[in-house]
Parts: C-alpha cells; sequence; structure tokens
C-alpha cells in the first residue's frame, strides 16, 4: 500500500482556510527565524519576547513601529493595486526616491514663510507626481509595446538611486547643503514638515490610512476598480469586454508610481527633513510589496500588515542590546514573504494524503492544477 | 593616458566582472529553461558570506568556492521548490529569496564572538601562470596575469555556450523555456530540467559572491555585493541569453567602474554615479527596443516561457 499526496485544484477559499494558511504561514517563518537564532547561540523565545516589547508595548514603542508603517502602507499599497492587475510593477523603490527628491527640492526652492497647508499640498503633491513619472517611464513602452515591466520598473530603480546620490555626493546641486562640511541635503523649512502626533510620530499615518481605504473603495466600488480587477483576473476576457487594457496600465501604473513617490515625500516631509540619500534608501519600496503580499493584494489588509512587518523590523535595535545580531529581523522578514507566497499553492489547491489503491490514477493525482500566473 | 593605466584597468575589469559573469552565467541556464529567479543577489550574498566563512576555517580557496556554490545551490533549490511545483509567481518568489538572503548572509557575518567582518579571507588567489609569460609587455598581464579562476570561467563560458547550442541536452533545455508544453509531448520531464537549471543557476550565483568575497574584495561586509545580482540580471537580458556576450558584457561592466578614474586621468570628467546607471540605462533600452519590433529582435528576445509555471493541465 502507498500513500500517495493528491492535489487538487480549489475553487474559493473560504475566510477560514485563508486566516488558517496566514497564521500557519507566519509560524513556520518564526520556526525557521528560531532555529537559525538557536544555531547561532541565541535564545529565540527571549529574542521573540524583546521584539514584542520593543515593539508594541507601550506608547512609545508603538509610535515608532507607527512611524514606519506609514511608507510600509503606502508602498505596500502601491504593489497592490498594480500586482491586482497583473501590472508587476517592482519599481516602488525607484519611485520612491523620485518622490523624495521631488519633495525636498520643492520644500527648500518654495517661500519658507509660505503657509504650512498650502506648502505641505504642494510638497506632497509632487512627491506623488515625480513617482507617477518615474512609474510613466515604464508604464508607457508596457502600453505602446507590451515591454515587460518586470524588468524596466527594476532598472529605473537603480537609476532613480544613482540620479539621487549624484545629486547629494556626486555634485553640488541645489539639493545639496554648500555651508554643510559633509555632502548633506538642505534642511526643509519648518513649514514643509508634516506635524507631529507624538514623540516622532506625524500625521503622514493619516494620509497613508485614507489612502487605504480610498483605494479599497475605488477598487470595489467603482467602475474603474472593476476594470481594473476584470484585466487582472483575465486580459483576454476584459478586452472582449471592450475595457480598454492600454489606458488602465497607464492609469494603474501612475497610480502606483504616486502612492510610492507620495511615501518618499512623506517620509522627507516627516522624518528625514532634507534629501539625505542613506536615510531614504531603506528598502521601503521592496518591503511594500512584501506587505503587499502578506495582505494578499487587500488594501485594507496592508494597513494591519504593514505596522506588523514595520514593528518586525523596528525591534532590531532593541536586539542588538540585548546581543543578538539585529539582521536577524530582516530575515524573518524574508522567511515570512516566502513562506506566505507558499501558502498561496495550499490556497489555490486542494492538498490531501491519499491511500493508493490503483496504479491508473497516479498521473491525474500527480499535477498540480492551478492556472498559472504568468509574467503577463 | 599611457599604456600602463590602459593595462591596469583591462586587467581590473576582468577582476571585477568574473564575479558578475559566473552569476550571469547561471542566470542564463535558469532562464533558458523558463525559471526567471531575481534572487541572484540573493544568492551571492549567502554564496559570498559561505565562501568566506569556509575559507576562514579551512583555508582552502577551493573549498571555500565550493561550500559558496552549494550555498547559493541550495537557496536557489527553495526557488525551485516554490516556482516549479508550488507554481508560485516567480517574481515573488525571487525576491523573497533576495531578502532571506540578505539577511542571513548579514545575520551570519556579524553574529559570534568573532565575527567575519573583522576577518582575513584565510586564502590567497595566485596568479596561474608563470612569471615568464606574465611579464610579457602588453599581452603578458593582460591574458596571462589571471587566477585560476578567470581561466575556469573562459572554458565555463566556451562549455554553456557549447552545450546550449549544439548538443541534445541543450536544445532540450531549450525547448522547455520556449514552449515546455511541447517539450512534454515529446517526452522531455518539464520539472525535473527546470529543477536542474534553476538548481545550476543557484550554483553558478554562489560560486560568484564567493569569488568576489575571497579573492576580489578580500573582506567580508554585510551586503557586500552592492548590486552585482542585479547587474546580473540585467546582463542576461543585455547578452541576449548567449553566454559568449555575457562575457563581453561582463568585462564591459567591469571596465565601467574603473572608467570614472581612467576617464580623470585622461582629463574627463565624468560624475561616477552616471557611470553607474549605464548597464540598467542599456538594458531598459534594450528591453524597450526588442518589444517594439518583436519580429526583428527574435534572436535576442528571451525564451517564450520565460517567468510562466508550467502544468499539464492548464494548457
Amino acid at each position: 500500500m502507498t500513500v500517495k499526496l493528491s492535489v487538487a485544484a480549489r475553487a474559493v477559499p473560504s475566510l477560514g482556510l485563508r486566516a488558517g494558511v496566514s497564521v500557519a504561514s507566519l509560524l513556520a517563518a518564526g520556526a525557521v527565524g528560531g532555529a537559525v537564532l538557536v544555531v547561532a547561540g541565541n535564545d529565540p523565545l527571549e529574542a521573540y519576547r524583546t521584539m514584542i516589547d520593543a515593539s508594541v508595548n507601550g506608547w512609545r514603542p508603538l509610535t515608532r513601529t507607527l512611524t514606519l508603517a506609514t511608507p510600509l502602507i503606502l508602498t505596500g499599497l502601491a504593489a497592490a493595486v498594480a500586482f491586482r492587475m497583473r501590472i508587476w510593477n517592482i519599481g516602488a523603490e525607484g519611485q520612491l526616491y523620485m518622490g523624495a527628491v521631488a519633495a525636498s527640492g520643492l520644500a527648500v526652492a518654495l517661500p519658507a514663510g509660505a503657509p504650512k497647508p498650502l506648502m505641505l499640498l504642494v510638497v506632497l503633491l509632487a512627491g506623488m507626481a515625480a513617482g507617477a513619472v518615474w512609474a510613466g517611464l515604464a508604464a508607457v513602452p508596457k502600453a505602446c509595446f507590451n515591454t515587460d515591466e518586470v524588468i524596466t520598473t527594476l532598472m529605473l530603480n537603480f537609476v532613480a538611486l544613482s540620479f539621487m546620490n549624484y545629486l547629494i555626493f556626486g555634485s553640488v546641486s541645489f539639493w545639496r547643503d554648500p555651508a554643510a562640511t559633509f555632502p548633506e541635503g538642505k534642511p526643509i523649512p519648518a513649514s514643509a514638515e508634516l506635524p507631529v502626533i507624538s514623540h516622532r510620530l506625524h500625521y503622514g499615518i493619516a494620509v497613508a490610512a485614507a489612502a487605504a481605504v480610498f483605494l479599497w473603495w475605488a477598487l470595489r466600488r467603482t467602475s474603474w476598480g472593476f476594470e481594473l480587477r476584470a484585466i487582472g483576473d483575465s486580459r483576454p476576457a476584459a478586452r472582449y469586454a471592450g475595457i480598454r487594457v492600454r489606458t488602465k496600465v497607464l492609469s494603474v501604473l501612475a497610480l502606483s508610481g504616486g502612492l510610492a513617490g507620495l511615501a518618499g515625500a512623506i517620509e522627507i516631509s516627516g522624518v528625514i527633513k532634507s534629501l539625505e540619500p542613506r536615510a531614504v534608501a531603506t528598502e521601503l519600496g521592496f518591503t511594500g510589496i512584501v506587505v503587499a503580499a502578506v495582505a494578499r493584494l487587500n488594501p485594507l489588509a496592508v494597513l494591519p500588515v504593514a505596522a506588523f512587518l514595520a514593528a518586525v523590523v523596528t525591534s532590531g535595535s532593541r536586539l542588538q542590546r540585548i546581543g543578538i545580531e539585529s539582521e536577524i529581523v530582516f530575515l524573518l522578514q524574508g522567511l515570512i514573504f516566502l513562506f506566505v507566497a507558499a501558502g498561496d499553492f495550499f490556497l489555490a489547491n486542494k492538498v490531501t494524503l491519499a491511500r493508493r489503491a490503483d496504479q491508473s490514477q497516479a498521473p491525474v493525482l500527480a499535477e498540480a492544477g492551478r492556472g498559472s500566473p504568468s509574467g503577463e | 593616458m599611457n599604456d600602463s593605466v590602459l593595462i591596469l584597468s583591462i586587467v581590473s575589469a576582468v577582476a571585477a566582472g568574473t564575479p558578475i559573469l559566473f552569476a550571469a552565467l547561471g542566470e542564463i541556464m535558469a532562464e533558458r529553461s523558463g525559471v526567471m529567479n531575481l534572487g541572484v543577489e540573493g544568492m551571492m550574498l549567502v554564496g559570498g558570506v559561505t565562501g568566506f566563512w569556509t575559507g576562514v576555517q579551512t583555508e582552502s580557496l577551493v573549498l571555500a568556492l565550493a561550500a559558496g556554490a552549494l550555498a547559493g545551490g541550495a537557496l536557489s533549490l527553495v526557488h525551485a521548490v516554490l516556482a516549479v511545483s508550488l507554481k508560485v509567481n516567480q517574481i515573488v518568489s525571487g525576491l523573497a529569496l533576495v531578502i532571506v538572503g540578505s539577511g542571513l548572509s548579514s545575520f551570519w557575518g556579524n553574529s559570534g564572538d568573532s565575527p567575519l567582518i573583522q576577518r582575513q579571507p584565510g586564502v590567497n588567489v595566485e596568479p596561474l601562470l608563470p612569471a615568464a609569460l606574465r611579464d610579457l609587455p602588453g599581452v603578458g598581464p593582460i591574458l596571462f596575469g589571471h587566477d585560476a579562476i578567470v581561466y575556469l570561467s573562459w572554458l565555463v563560458v566556451a562549455g554553456a555556450g557549447y552545450f546550449l547550442f549544439r548538443t541534445t541536452p541543450g536544445l532540450a533545455l531549450r525547448a522547455v523555456g520556449e514552449d515546455p508544453a511541447a517539450a512534454d509531448a515529446a517526452g522531455l520531464s518539464v520539472t525535473r530540467i527546470r529543477y536542474l537549471f534553476t538548481v545550476l543557476g543557484g550554483l553558478g550565483a554562489g560560486f560568484g559572491g564567493a569569488y568576489l568575497a575571497v579573492a576580489v574584495l578580500r573582506t567580508w561586509q554585510a551586503g557586500m555585493t552592492a548590486g552585482a545580482g542585479w547587474i546580473a540580471v540585467a546582463m542576461v537580458i543585455l547578452a541576449g541569453w548567449r553566454p559568449w556576450f555575457a562575457l563581453a558584457a561582463a568585462y564591459a561592466f567591469g571596465a565601467l567602474r574603473n572608467l570614472g578614474f581612467t576617464l580623470q586621468i585622461a582629463g574627463v570628467d565624468v560624475p561616477s554615479d552616471f557611470l553607474n546607471m549605464i548597464p540598467f540605462v542599456a538594458t531598459f533600452i534594450v528591453v524597450v527596443l526588442v518589444s517594439a519590433n518583436p519580429a526583428r529582435a527574435r534572436k535576442i528576445a528571451g525564451p517564450a516561457a520565460l517567468g510562466e509555471p508550467y502544468s499539464r493541465e492548464s494548457r
């Protein structure tokens, strides 16, 4: 008697199953991360207790977590909205840089005495516009020639990084502070700073949360969102139904880039307060892809997921203090990403252990049945 | 600009290009089977930390490079399971590999009482050929002055080119990447071939990362690849998925690294940030041009089924 794994396609996973798979993915990531800690001679339980302590236990740790969650919500939404239409924008990183460049440039260029609401509006909109334009560099070839956006958006990340570095480290540009000894950006005026809620937490979190709710509404309740989801489910069917896919590619990538650019502007205006490339380039864009994947592309789920991943990352410095190398938090983040991605398989397929009596059934059961989520 | 500067920049271009060449060759093989692995940067970092650690422990270059390659291969096996068996989106899985690889390598390298970051590599990399050849004017340093690994890379390029375009298994590999359904019908195991070459890609990236750490940089630090893995991904496209073109592209990239310095000696001041953009801008342009004219660009376009999971039922 042999035991065989049988795999069959599943129609729509139930809510309980989705929750179960998500929890199992997190537990698996925690277990593997814990094993790495044990091998390195650390106590994983102490590490996890410290991480909870450092990120959510008390108001001050909570504000630190939410401060980091703010840009992650926006880059998570940027990935979620594009991925929902099967547009693989992995350029949020570069779009965020360009948003930061535009926001810091305008903040320094405009008269410092300008009224704060006006100043903030201009600075944040400039960040959005710059991110949208940078995404547009990939969106236009995608719309015209169906150019693979995975590669174009990825390449633009590195171009944007070099450009931002050039403005501060490679030249005495308008952005660079001529008075400073070391290369650094000009500080933005107080009128361009987002107001503070408590400690370092600023009102950018409200903007990010509003963006999540707005996007959820737009995807669910507008014809724009309906068409976007239709294209994501089946591009040929959507085209047959008369949906104009090209214009949708442009608008979705512009929105995605705009959200990432807004994240860059909010980081400048709320946290960094000058164009400091090393503070801007902290992989917030790439982490947004993790956020979107863990949130399974649901804009409302992006909110708690971004907070959760921010909590993981922000606790690194406390771990360092008790003698555990802080880089473990990035490993944990990657493991969560990996196991959540693997969990998708179990949502799409029903896997059971079956006793195999008849040899002839084997070929049918052996193959996994799942539609191909292609790069298209 | 005098000749010695030129010779020196060619020699250092080869050194800087070799780790990326190994990674790009591996990725070419993986992508030829239809599996895109964006995790090259993560696999190089894991290969680098493993190779460096092994070098410190064993003082053996061969063991260091082998351990680095195996570590990269192990990580790519994760990608193979996710992308081939579980049919997870390959972009997502590849990016996950980057995050896991960079987190794991930084954690390992910085941990412990005597972290790798403070260590010497433990192994020396010597030129392979006798001094009489190396000291020949001009061609000596350029052709004969390298270590054994550089010559190995030339052999690997020649072998990979021959394998891909002149052998039956090479044809099978390309068939799986172009049209897995047809390859399946012809009796090839799509799953086995994709697993095999995805892992081969990881071995190449891990080997390249280990060589970068122990021979080129001769030191370990977190994120030591500094984007070399991403350049390898770009280079696969620039090279049109061809090993010989990858060799040329890798050395051209190596030359770019020193070009700013060389140009400065020649009295031309081009900011290094703009030179850094060149591989990425070039790849961007190539991808757009190829897609704008797919019929004429067919020869340098990628495998038709690149990035698409294959399952018999959903044909």
